[in-house]
């Protein structure tokens, strides 16, 4: 379902969107609980910020859409939209938060674009660049096949993701 | 440390008010909502796998990034959950044996209490900047522009979606009627800081609403406002969108009559924790989405 309007009708939201850069980079209270700490790898200190990534994505024309969804630590997504249906996801993630994700590339006889490549379950199709940032492609639809994937990953600027470090 | 996130979405449950609720906006968002509860259920959803190892792969990721406070997911829910709690609640035992049968919403009149226009204009205002506050808590900024940031807030679907039709819905046409986003404007624009403060709901989440002053922190649930304003009129103008529509899809499972609005109102208030329900759905979405991709 297509939500372009809501879009065009967004054009309102600039200035509290501006008002939100500020808000949400403010640091705020926590919540009312109490908690303890989560093991401090889960998410490495060493990580570089989501917004190193964006830059990186392929862009997305014609009867496609790029929408970014998710700027955390370490992390950058965006989905991807195909004459308005969401039809993959696409994301850049730093591995010194996840080590383990690294494993599998080990094993690895495939590359794209020169870059070791693994396919994960059914609907994945990932590589890992500068053996350190891992970059996937998740089909969301059963329209958007691996040869898709493969074809959607070689478009991101891989060469510019590897001298990130 | 409150619920891991997994307990939270195993417990959500499958029929009660809240579901009841959300189901009958149905008409006016076509097969936005399915209701989607079950840690395993949810992830199987979601990555569309079915491989045993990666989804408790997956599952490991998304409770490891949950719990850890410093990724913002506990206070994105904690927001949800707050702003649903202010105020009475109906007791659940009194409405416990009302599922799967209408809910007679006069043998609950006597313990219902219509909220004046200001107080609801702020109960409404303040949900809008929980949604706001929350979507930086839960997704970032995602993009390197302005207009990717506004691409991400309306592409908005699913619980998500569901969320803001139930607080048009629920929070803006039946209490306050057709006209309530003028309605809301005028309010706003009259309130003074003072007054602000002493909101219950303001007082639980005053501090997680941008702004250094009470004067900061109303300018910016006016402006949270004002910039919605546009979307909710579209929503409501391109679905034909009245109190009594709304009111006549809750009549399958509420007995009520239009001139009780005001009564529906202050019913669904006690009731339900509609962003609540929907927020630990639209948490557990995005967590899944980001630890599917980071494994």
């Amino acid at each position: 379902m297509s939500f372009a309007y809501v879009r065009r009708t967004l054009a309102a939201l600039l200035l509290s969107a501006v008002l939100l850069v500020t808000g949400c980079s403010t640091t705020t209270a926590p919540p009312a609980s109490s908690s303890s700490s989560a093991p401090s790898e889960t998410v490495s200190t060493q990580v570089l910020p989501g917004s190193e990534f964006n830059k990186f994505f392929p862009s997305a024309s014609g009867e496609f859409d790029r929408v970014y969804t998710q700027e955390k630590e370490g992390f950058a997504e965006a989905k991807l939209k195909q004459n308005g249906n969401d039809v993959a996801m696409l994301a850049i993630s730093d591995t010194a938060s996840t080590p383990a994700a690294v494993q599998k590339y080990q094993q690895s006889r495939k590359s794209i674009a020169g870059y070791p490549a693994v396919e994960v379950g059914s609907t994945q199709t990932a590589i890992l660049v500068a053996e350190r940032f891992q970059v996937k492609a998740i089909s969301r639809d059963s329209s958007f096949t691996g040869t898709d994937r493969e074809a959607w990953l070689q478009k991101f600027d891989l060469n510019g993701l590897a001298r990130l470090q | 440390m409150s619920k891991p996130i997994n307990q939270l979405v195993d417990e959500l449950p499958t029929s009660n008010i809240t579901t009841f609720a959300l189901k009958s906006l149905d008409f006016a968002i076509p097969g936005q909502w399915d209701n989607l509860v079950g840690w395993d259920n949810t992830i199987r959803t979601v990555t569309q796998e079915t491989d045993d190892a990666l989804i408790q792969m997956v599952s490991d990721r998304a409770i490891a990034l949950y719990s850890a406070k410093s990724q913002g997911y506990q206070q994105a829910l904690w927001l949800y959950q707050t702003i649903d709690s202010v105020g009475s609640t109906l007791g659940t035992a009194a409405l416990a044996n009302k599922v799967g049968e209408k809910v007679p919403l006069l043998g609950f009149l006597n313990k219902l209490t219509p909220k004046a226009d200001k107080a609801q204009t702020l109960d409404l205002a303040l949900k809008l900047v929980v949604e706001i506050v929350a979507f930086c808590k839960v997704n970032g900024i995602p993009g390197d522009s302005i207009g990717d940031f506004l691409k991400a807030l309306g592409d908005y679907s699913g619980g998500a979606l569901t969320r803001m039709a139930a607080l048009v819905a629920f929070d803006g046409l039946i209490p306050l009627g057709p006209d309530f986003i003028r309605l809301v404007t005028n309010k706003l624009d009259n309130l003074s800081p003072s007054e602000l403060q002493k909101n219950a709901g303001f007082k639980k989440i005053g501090e997680l609403i941008p702004g250094n002053s009470a004067q900061g922190k109303l300018n910016f649930v006016g402006e949270s406002f004002d910039s919605v304003k546009g979307w909710m009129n579209n929503f409501i103008q391109s679905r034909d969108l009245t109190p009594q529509k709304v009111s006549s899809s809750l009549q399958n499972f509420i007995d009520v009559s239009d001139d009780k609005l005001d009564y529906l109102a202050a019913f669904l208030d006690m009731s339900t924790n509609y962003y609540e329900h929907t927020g630990v759905q639209t948490l557990a979405r995005r967590l899944i989405d980001r630890a599917v991709a980071e494994i």
